[in-house]
């Protein structure tokens, strides 16, 4: 009798145990987010002073990387196999696609554990900068002399606080171009897109394929969410924008901006009907040959370079608006919108010596040539992408880099919260009744006042 | 103070009570009490970036909720999907379970089949349904040579979702019911055979009555589950459909503005409005319940 009771007083300690563990685990790493980001604040100012600079990574284990983009993750393993051949730490790359990756890093940032390194984007990066969720690299790049001046301005202001502080390095920028199938080009009988297009060519294109192939195919495809890459560009090629510079107003609802949501509502009318893309998405209806031309944005490349039918497709750059009617492109006609993630560690990382060498090599200019050399993307220093043309052999690429001399690069607009008004901009609130009927031009300037009162909105309520 | 005095061995035996409890009670209290009471703090703040600095609002967060249209129909769209979910996946249900209660071949292969949507992953389920239903590539309209948005027109796009809905449950609920089944002593059905009962009438008059206890069980577990319903819209509606308002479920708009746009408390006050919704529903059904079922 004694003994069953020993055993059982035993097997509950150890069930007490167990779960005292599972709850120490979390609830320290939860108390650790406010102190290291207070320790780091503090202390990183003498840490890499009278630690040896050269060597700073020589403490802690493995360091973990998120990022969002599946097509990357060989080449950036790649890049960080060389630093991990000089440091002696191993990197390993996860990915979480893109929504799921938010939802993560907001529950880390909330009180769980953060990977070490990772992706920050223009959307978010100026709330977790302001929550010190960030390892604030301002201190280690005074100490290690890294020059800001070599990045993309646009690029290294997006991960720059109002204090002056930086909480991530650039590590590419994207541009936006045409894709066409030349399949269904020949199949219509019209001449491919050029250089020289203006959206009216691209209409009158687009138009002729719809009427030229059978039901169900079509010349161009668009939906709500193509923003950045795809209806975006209009707003800023008809001189337009959707958030000013100053982040405190918009002019969508301008004359500019209704202009060109005008010419997307025309080219819509010739376009894959809005629930179809909202089903299937425009880049699986590229892929299987039921449209002619969508825009897509530099990061995409690998996945159509290594489609099925890859040899039919090409890039040209995209197209311009000629708002002054002088039959020429002048640069501010023809706008791609450009973006770059920043790479940033984690405010409470085991190991921020390591984190900060790991962002320094990725950020270096010899790491960017690789990674551009690869196809990975083009760099976030301006000037040494031209290897990036020729990463797909075969697949002329060209037109993501011309357009940054013929055209003018616009930042990804945003506020500080942008997530509150992107998505219900993007839903039945915002343009997708526009976009599903696009017969009535009523409903798209409508649609242009609406969405201009939520982004006025969200930044009045401080988002 | 003088209440009854425990005895040594009361004491002792209490004390081990307590020991085997404290464990589930640990856990209950720190993954479920703690978080349900600060939920319904948080409905009544406006929380700060990653749920710090929260600022109490009162009711502000009610009020948007009620004044917000979305929000009822939102709750609207849960009801309809349990108005398809419960009653169709229970009375398949039913049937198949009285089928696969008798001695044929292949009964526990029949079974496992039925049972297999339960193994799999939810939004496994829901890629794969998905896909089915697809407008250009899907099955159905390749097979049946109909164009129809099965989940982009938003007449339709409810009822296919909740189909779904039933084709996951059925497997689950029919495992409930055939346990249920073989308590039914069969002197019953004997002693009808006798009288000369047909298989219909004993299925009204013996089956339906004593298995009372068991779907009263069922519906009531399956009326909470489809009004907590999330997974199946979200990976089958895209945020850009233009049936989404008429499909979302309420746990959905929690999502959307909790954790999409970064607004707890307003998610908070969405979560608490189900939560009163499904206990006004479980009263009423418990009330129901001494009228309806019958217990031996």
């Amino acid at each position: 009798m004694k003994q069953k009771k020993l055993i059982a007083l035993l097997l509950a300690l150890v069930m007490l145990l167990s779960l005292a563990a599972c709850g120490g685990g979390s609830s320290s790493s939860g108390s650790g987010d406010a102190a290291p980001a207070g320790d780091t604040a503090s202390t990183d100012a003498a840490a890499p002073a009278d630690a040896a600079p050269a060597d700073t990574a020589s403490a802690g284990g493995a360091l973990t990387i998120n990022i969002w983009d599946a097509n990357q993750q060989a080449g950036i393993q790649e890049i960080c196999d060389d630093w991990t051949a000089e440091s002696g730490i191993p990197v390993k790359v996860e990915v979480i696609d893109w929504d799921n990756y938010w939802t993560l890093l907001e529950s880390g940032a909330s009180g769980g554990t953060l990977p070490d390194v990772f992706w920050m984007h223009s959307d978010y990066a100026q709330i977790y900068m302001e929550n010190d969720i960030l390892l604030d690299l301002t201190q280690y790049i005074a100490n290690d002399g890294v020059d800001m001046g070599i990045y993309y301005p646009d690029i290294a202001a997006i991960y720059t606080r109002s204090d002056g502080n930086i909480y991530a390095l650039p590590k590419d920028h994207d541009t936006i171009a045409l894709l066409y199938n030349k399949a269904l080009f020949d199949e219509a009988g019209v001449a491919y897109p050029t250089d020289d297009w203006t959206y009216e060519d691209m209409y009158e294109a687009a138009k002729a394929i719809t009427e030229a192939t059978p039901d169900g195919t079509y010349g161009y495809a668009l939906n709500t969410s193509n923003d950045q890459d795809g209806w975006y560009n209009y707003i800023y090629s008809y001189g337009g924008n959707v958030v000013n510079k100053e982040k405190t107003d918009t002019a969508i609802d301008g004359p500019e901006a209704k202009a060109a949501m005008e010419m997307v509502r025309k080219m819509l009318t010739c376009a894959v009907p809005q629930s179809v893309v909202a089903e299937s998405g425009t880049d699986s209806l590229f892929q299987s040959g039921k449209v002619a031309m969508i825009t897509q944005g530099s990061w995409m490349i690998n996945n159509f370079y290594t489609a099925e039918n890859s040899a039919d497709y090409a890039w040209a750059m995209i197209p311009y608006a000629d708002v002054n009617g002088d039959g020429q492109c002048q640069p501010e006609e023809r706008s791609t919108q450009y973006n770059g993630l920043g790479w940033a560690a984690a405010a409470n990382t085991s190991n921020p010596d390591g984190a900060w060498s790991l962002i320094k090599y990725l950020c270096s200019e010899e790491a960017q040539k690789k990674q551009a050399a690869l196809g990975v993307t083009m760099a976030g220093i301006p000037g040494i992408s031209e290897e990036f043309a020729n990463a797909f052999a075969g697949m002329d690429v060209s037109a993501f880099i011309k357009v940054e001399t013929e055209g003018t690069l616009e930042a990804r607009p945003g506020t500080r919260n942008s997530g509150v008004w992107q998505t219900p901009m993007k839903s039945t609130e915002g343009f997708q009744p526009a976009f599903a009927d696009p017969s009535n031009p009523e409903l798209m300037s409508t649609a242009c006042d609406n969405v201009a009162a939520m982004i006025r909105n969200a930044i009045a309520e401080g988002n | 103070m003088k209440k009854s005095k425990m005895t040594a061995a009361a004491k002792n035996e209490a004390i081990w009570a307590w020991a085997f409890i404290l464990p589930t009670m640990l856990g209950l209290i720190i993954l479920n009490f703690y978080p349900v009471f600060n939920t319904i703090y948080q409905s009544f703040c406006k929380t700060g970036d990653f749920g710090k600095g929260n600022t109490f609002v009162g009711v502000a967060n009610y009020q948007k909720a009620f004044a917000t249209p979305e929000t009822l129909q939102a709750l609207w769209n849960t009801v309809k999907y349990a108005l398809i979910e419960v009653p169709f996946g229970v009375i398949i249900a039913l049937v198949l379970a009285v089928f696969l209660n008798k001695k044929l071949k292949g009964t526990s292969a029949y079974r496992t089949i039925f049972f297999l949507p339960m193994v799999c992953a939810p939004a496994a389920v829901a890629m794969v349904w998905k896909w089915l239903y697809n407008q250009q590539f899907g099955l159905f309209n390749n097979v049946f040579h109909t164009n129809i948005g099965w989940t982009s027109d938003p007449k339709i796009a409810w009822i296919s979702v909740g189909i779904i809905g039933v084709w996951s449950i059925i497997g689950y609920n029919m495992v409930l019911f055939i346990s249920g089944l073989q308590e039914i002593p069969f002197d019953y059905y004997e002693a009808a055979m006798i009288d000369g009962a047909t298989g219909i009438r004993q299925f009204f008059h013996i089956t339906v009555p004593l298995l009372s206890p068991t779907t009263f069980f069922i519906v009531q577990t399956r009326v909470i589950g489809a009004l907590t319903v999330f997974d199946l819209m979200f990976m089958v509606i895209d945020k850009t459909s233009g049936a989404l308002p008429n499909v979302q479920s309420i746990v959905y708009v929690f999502y959307k503005y909790a954790f999409d746009q970064g607004n707890k408390g307003y998610g908070a006050a969405i979560v608490m409005i189900l939560v009163v919704f499904i206990m006004i529903v479980t009263v009423i059904m418990q009330r129901a319940e001494k009228k309806l079922v019958f217990y031996n």
